[in-house]
């Protein structure tokens, strides 16, 4: 298992490169760049434009740009995208910055042109947020969509089944920004049950992630989870309401099929009690299928809440990539896409061999 | 779903037409004629309720959008006047069905039916270019096999591990400039390789069969054989692939406008109407947001019940 493990890695790899220069290609042939808010500036000259491009590196070819990125030019590469020497000198006082210009493969996701701090920081800052938000709505969902789809699979054809049938087609029909749109339209701006937006209260609340947040989180912490509450109430269902509706058809299916299977008829003929049959023998290898799912949808919980984040302000990776798009900067971009790449092709990983371990059946060739 | 076996192959000829055939042939005798492949799957959609309460639904959403802007009393382009000035603006009435928008209260009703042009031409059309560059790339790959197939099946792979909306994103904020037909093109360029993976396995199974065989004997060129020999039986599962690809077509176009990265905000489209009524959301002015998404909603539940329907129908095989 360990060699289809590694075997499967070293696949992935060429895919990856392949990504990258896929979307690096989209990002830098594009017209536009970082320099592009500038442009309207009047007090800015053309000269300190092209100084600028010349800093971050963006005159030179984009091949060449590209290898910088990777940081495979040379054993001191030039600057990836980042800033000179990772120091610099503002009214005599010389600053270190933080973060290193080696190129990705050395770890190092370079600096953010828009305001100059290491990309693997400002991940590190928003990260969090995506957690708290999709994790949340995760495990909700995935308990929901267990108890629902089973259910309907044990009562089949029951007023619960084809309930749940019919809610599934209309949530597959949702888009998840309507379903925003309206919650927000309904419960914050017409009832005013919940706040509309963000994560937290502005100035009852400090910022998320900040000291002094986690220092009013020690000082009140049923406020500060109350607050954090309060906001997360109208994300988690947009995300749950949408997303059960896959997983629960998902696990009825499986369910019925495991139902359908020889040893379920064989149990109920021993005088297995209807409950065992269900739970222990029908349930148990019912799963299997259902975890392979689970794990796909890991790489959920680092992108897939982006289109729920946008809608409700949330300060996530979401966020982030739009903000960064809009900037054109391309060093956040890269990295937000890179990590989001690099994790869906681990959750793939994750899900085929944890599925060797529950089902010894399975077997690696 | 229905039971295939009770399906006749053949139909009953109408008294007239039995007449018109033994006019021209004295000694024609069966009443019955034989129905083609499309006359058989035409039958079995009709019988599949849903799926023609969906194509209902569909093309009544195209013709609305087709007539629908001709027969209003409002002009999408002229800026309203109304009788008393609302900022949140009203909410459904007689004179507005829908209601009024916020701010400049344009008439709700006329912002859905106009935007219901470019939602489904974007649509349907990238579904289509997405599913002919697909059915050829993958017609290509399955046939010729070898080295061709492994570098066409790779860019597949890479296609279809990018994370597609951050790319759509991105692509058509420094691509896009709003225009109705390059977002139709990015979408299109991003939905074939699902498509071409389809169309390749078909491909792969197909090339053996024997009347490929005999078409290679009678010396067939090879670009006649992918079109004329192979395509034409690998069309059903393409035709339900390009019709499901246009729901996912239709609910990221919507997205990626609403995010103001889509068609120019001065063009309608749902995803726009969507976008504007954003700004006001803190009114409380539920009318605005919830008719463009409704109109979404029905769209793409109609095109998925036709999609099941056609998929049962031009497959007699695939039984639930």
């Amino acid at each position: 298992m360990l060699k289809y493990a590694v075997r499967r890695i070293l696949q992935a790899i060429p895919v990856l490169i392949g990504i990258s220069i896929v979307i690096y290609s989209i990002l830098l042939i594009a017209p536009g760049g970082p320099e592009a808010r500038f442009a309207q500036n009047p007090r800015i000259t053309a000269e300190q434009i092209a100084a600028f491009r010349h800093r971050w590196g963006l005159d030179q070819p984009i091949p060449v740009q590209y290898c910088r990125w990777l940081g495979v030019c040379g054993d001191k590469p030039f600057l990836v995208n980042a800033l000179p020497g990772g120091t610099i000198e503002l009214a005599g006082v010389k600053i270190d910055l933080p973060g290193g210009d080696n190129g990705i493969l050395h770890g190092d996701l370079g600096f953010s042109t828009t305001d100059g701090r290491p990309v693997a920081a400002i991940i590190a800052d928003r990260l969090p947020a995506t957690l708290i938000l999709a994790g949340t709505a995760w495990v909700i969902w995935v308990i929901l969509a267990l108890i629902s789809g089973v259910y309907a699979a044990v009562k089949r054809y029951s007023f619960f089944d084809s309930a749940l049938t019919i809610f599934n087609y209309i949530g597959l029909a949702f888009p998840t920004f309507w379903l925003g749109i309206m919650l927000i339209t309904i419960f914050a701006g017409g009832l005013h049950w919940f706040p509309a937006g963000g994560m937290w209260t502005t100035r009852t609340v400090p910022p998320f992630g900040t000291p002094d947040y986690w220092a009013f989180f020690g000082a009140q912490p049923l406020t500060a989870l109350s607050d954090l509450g309060m906001h997360m109430i109208l994300p988690v269902i947009t995300l749950v309401a949408v997303s059960i509706a896959y997983d629960s058809r998902f696990v009825r299916s499986s369910m019925l099929d495991s139902l359908n299977q020889d040893y379920i008829r064989t149990a109920r003929a021993k005088g297995v009690p209807e409950r065992g049959v269900v739970f222990r023998h029908a349930l148990r290898n019912a799963l299997l299928p259902v975890i392979t799912n689970l794990g796909l949808e890991i790489p959920f919980l680092f992108t897939g809440a982006f289109v729920t984040e946008s809608i409700f302000g949330w300060p996530g990776m979401g966020a982030q990539f739009i903000q960064s798009t809009a900037n054109f900067d391309y060093p956040v971009l890269m990295g937000l896409l890179s990590v989001t790449a690099v994790v869906t092709v681990f959750a793939n990983l994750a899900a085929d061999l944890t599925y060797a371990i529950v089902d010894p059946r399975v077997k690696f060739d | 779903m229905s039971d295939t076996e009770s399906t006749p192959i053949v139909r009953e000829l109408t008294p007239a037409e039995l007449e018109a055939i033994q006019l021209e042939r004295p000694d024609f005798e069966v009443q019955l004629q034989s129905l083609s492949q499309w006359q058989l799957a035409w039958r079995r959609f009709k019988r599949h309720r849903l799926a023609m309460v969906g194509a209902v639904l569909f093309l009544g959403m195209c013709a609305v959008a087709i007539v629908g802007p001709i027969l209003l009393p409002y002009n999408f382009y002229v800026i309203p006047t109304p009788d008393k000035v609302v900022y949140a603006g009203r909410p459904p009435s007689l004179a507005h069905p829908f209601g009024e928008t916020g701010g400049l209260q344009r008439d709700v009703l006329t912002l859905v039916v106009n935007g219901a042009r470019l939602s489904l031409l974007i649509g349907v059309g990238a579904s289509m270019v997405g599913a002919t560059l697909g059915a050829i790339v993958g017609g290509v790959a399955g046939y010729f096999g070898g080295w061709v197939d492994n570098i066409l099946m790779r860019i597949v792979d890479i296609m279809l591990s990018l994370p597609l909306l951050f790319v759509i994103l991105v692509v058509s904020k420094f691509l896009g400039s709003g225009s109705w037909y390059l977002i139709m093109l990015i979408f299109a360029i991003f939905s074939w390789p699902g498509i071409s993976r389809l169309v390749r396995s078909l491909f792969l199974s197909l090339r053996g069969e024997d009347y490929v065989d005999a078409a290679h004997a009678a010396g067939v060129g090879d670009a006649r054989i992918i079109f004329r020999h192979i395509l034409p039986n690998a069309m059903s599962p393409i035709i339900v692939a390009a019709t499901l690809s246009v729901v996912s077509v239709i609910i990221s176009e919507a997205f990626v406008s609403f995010l103001g990265f889509g068609v120019d905000v001065t063009q309608p489209t749902w995803g726009n109407v969507l976008s504007n009524s954003l700004n006001f959301i803190s009114l409380g002015n539920w009318w605005w947001p919830l008719f463009p998404g409704l109109a979404i909603v029905v769209t793409v539940l109609g095109i998925s019940f036709m999609g099941d329907g056609l998929r049962d129908a031009l497959d007699p095989r695939a039984k639930e």
